[in-house]
């Protein structure tokens, strides 16, 4: 069966009609103006790549194209697929594809990234976290924190009151411990990715004594040792630059949002674990564990009124007093 | 005169197949943790080209997949290198991005080298012979003078640019032509800013009724309520108006200018129904979690393909090959990662 085809001799754009035909194992080309006789070993055919024309490559860089894609693959069955274009033509592999691409996305989000976060947290060396945080303070000095309208005694009693409590195992202290003051983001106290910790003003009016300070400042401890913030803030990045790649093209404002629905809080997991960390401290120092259930609920008690207010700001702190599940934290402080 | 024909260029590729090879291609790049991505590109670029047609043959890509692997990786070592540091230390990746940008005419060069002599038609190579002296004064000293003058100069900033890149690009052994004056480009973003100023009016009277209407919530205060209101119908009326027109115009304005030979081109582009395929497409692209992605684009890709005519003078039979010099793929992946493009 002859297939009709045009070739071009790769010189001059000139346009062939030709027709195909087999003998033995040469193909015949002829049309008008050109006739060639051409062993199939030495043509390049490449598969087929959807619907596109089939190709005949010459080694002269001549070539044919070929619209008729049926005629051409029951000239050359052997050429007429290959296991890639195979799959490509079918919606039961696409399918699969889809499916197994889903599930590989959602494993690599789930165990893949927290887990390659944790690995590079940890091994990045002190002066690169001193450095970054130096960095959050400048910005965010100039932005959201206030100076703290703390009286320096108090400060320095809890300071000092902190760094002369012994450390449960595994426990690092925070690079440091800044008083600001923030009217927009009331009473909290976030870890820095670096290490450092942030205690405002509102959070040691609301405590009634120091051990309710203690026990917040317990918990972020509980962040810094193993460098929550660090593995929150690297995940962050990769999934918003893989956000970027993908959606890239469309437009770089979508990126924004499903990032920034992705990235939220710490997951309850890394709050347990920081909370079971203070536990542990607070009872190694004799501070009854019951202070920072006291002061979850006090906290929790103060940002329920402005709770769309803080949303804004919740990006970068620490949820613990917006965190949704604060009774179930508090009563498994409670039997501990 | 009489011997002028028009062709049209027709696209052929469909939503349906296309998805089936892009997401065939895209699980084959996960599961090679990316490896793979290189000819997933090549095959990607393979439909586009083998699909748009025109004067009966196809165009068709030769990237080597081997050459853009070795591209990707250097480009994806320095772009993680910039997002690490600039991460850490917010300065330093000021300063390497800085640098970025100083290269970032070479790296266009190189991109449409790349491109263009990998691109061919009738079995005849494109190329690209544009020197990186002139890529330094047309893609970056132009666009750097029109940011310092407000844009005043972006018009006449983008008519370099055109000029730059139509005029040395070739077809086989014949150079594209690009002529128009720089009136032409203001005239478009003339328009442009009178459909902005109307948009503005239009917004601040639906704003100052609204406001007035007692529809809106009490305490709010007023000039802040218009002010709200009339930002929001600004950002539609831009989005919807102004983005699709200058868009539209823009791919007209170069392509009714371009000649190869006696051959000119005409493009008919518009700007509605750009808006259509694009507002489409992103909602699509939204809702179905960006699974829409691979029919948006042949959507788009259709929509501008076969509004393009060739204006064939005669036939188009002496085209003959042209010289071809080496190139490389890196320039293209690093200027594909920090998303810089040149329209062609
Ligand atoms: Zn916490």
């Amino acid at each position: 069966m002859p297939v009709t085809a045009v070739y071009f001799d790769g010189q001059q754009a000139r346009r062939h009609e030709v027709m195909l035909s087999l003998d033995g194992d040469v193909l015949l080309l002829q049309g008008d103006a050109v006739e060639r006789r051409v062993s199939l070993s030495a043509l390049k055919i490449p598969p087929p790549l959807g619907n596109t024309p089939r190709l005949i490559l010459f080694a002269d860089g001549a070539r044919c194209e070929i619209a008729d894609n049926q005629g051409f693959a029951a000239m050359l069955p052997h050429a007429a697929a290959s296991w890639l274009s195979g799959m490509e033509n079918s919606w039961l592999y696409a399918m699969a594809a889809l499916l197994l691409t889903l599930v590989l996305a959602a494993v690599a989000y789930l165990w893949g990234l927290p887990y390659a976060a944790r690995e590079v947290a940890d091994r990045l060396p002190d002066y690169v976290l001193v450095q970054m945080d130096n960095q959050f303070f400048a910005s965010l000095d100039q932005t959201l924190l206030k100076p703290t309208a703390l009286a320096p005694d108090r400060r320095q009693a809890l300071g000092e009151r902190l760094q002369g409590m012994s450390l449960p195992p595994g426990g690092v202290r925070p690079n440091r411990i800044e008083f600001r003051g923030s009217p927009g983001l009331g009473a909290n106290a976030f870890a820095l990715p670096g290490g450092s910790v942030v205690v405002l003003d509102q959070l040691v009016d609301l405590a009634d004594n120091d051990e309710e300070v203690i026990a917040v400042l317990a918990h972020e401890m509980g962040h810094v040792s193993q460098r929550h913030a660090m593995r929150q803030m690297l995940q962050a990045s990769v999934i918003g630059l893989a956000m970027a790649w993908y959606i890239g093209d469309v437009s770089s404002l979508l990126a924004a949002a499903p990032t920034a629905l992705l990235q939220t809080r710490y997951s309850r997991d890394l709050e347990r674990t920081a909370d079971a960390f203070a536990a542990d401290m607070l009872r190694i120092n004799g501070i009854p564990v019951s202070r920072l259930a006291d002061m979850l609920r006090k906290l929790e008690a103060s940002h329920r009124p402005d709770a769309t207010k803080t949303e804004k700001a919740e990006l970068m702190i620490d949820y613990l007093s917006t965190h949704p599940n604060t009774e179930e934290r508090i009563k498994s402080l409670r039997g501990r | 005169m009489t011997d002028r024909q028009y062709q049209q260029f027709h696209f052929t590729g469909r939503g349906g197949e296309y998805f089936r090879i892009w997401i065939v291609n895209v699980c084959l790049s996960i599961v090679t943790l990316g490896i793979y991505s290189a000819w997933a590109k090549v095959r990607r670029n393979q439909y586009f080209y083998r699909h748009t047609l025109v004067a009966g043959a196809s165009f068709d890509y030769h990237g080597d997949p081997k050459v853009i692997l070795k591209g990707r990786a250097i480009a994806f070592l320095m772009f993680a290198a910039y997002s690490v540091v600039s991460q850490f230390n917010p300065a330093a990746g000021v300063a390497i991005f800085a640098l970025i940008m100083l290269a970032m005419p070479w790296l266009l060069v190189r991109s449409l080298r790349f491109r263009l002599h990998n691109t061919s038609y009738r079995a005849l190579r494109f190329a690209f012979h544009g020197e990186t002296g002139q890529a330094y004064v047309n893609l970056l000293l132009w666009p750097l003078l029109s940011f310092l003058t407000l844009g005043l100069l972006w018009p006449m900033a983008q008519q370099r640019i055109a000029r730059y890149t139509r005029d040395n690009s070739a077809y086989g052994d014949v150079s594209f032509r690009f002529e128009v004056g720089v009136g032409e480009y203001y005239r478009v973003y003339l328009m442009a800013i009178l459909i902005v100023i109307a948009n503005f009016a239009a917004a601040l009277s639906v704003a100052i009724l609204l406001a007035d209407s007692g529809l809106m919530p009490a305490g709010v205060e007023r000039t802040a309520l218009i002010g709200a209101i009339a930002g929001l119908g600004m950002y539609v009326g831009i989005f919807v108006f102004v983005y699709p027109y200058v868009a539209a115009r823009m791919q007209n304005l170069v392509w009714n200018n371009t000649s190869l030979a006696d051959h000119r081109f005409v493009a008919n582009v518009k700007a509605s129904g750009l808006l259509v395929i694009m507002l489409g497409n992103l909602l699509l692209i939204v809702f179905t979690l960006g699974f829409y992605k691979p029919f948006a684009d042949i959507r788009l890709a259709r929509y501008r393909i076969e509004h393009l005519n060739l204006l064939a003078y005669d036939s188009l039979d002496q085209f003959v090959a042209g010289m071809q010099s080496r190139t490389s793929a890196a320039g293209e992946e690093m200027a594909d990662m920090f998303d810089f493009d040149v329209a062609l």
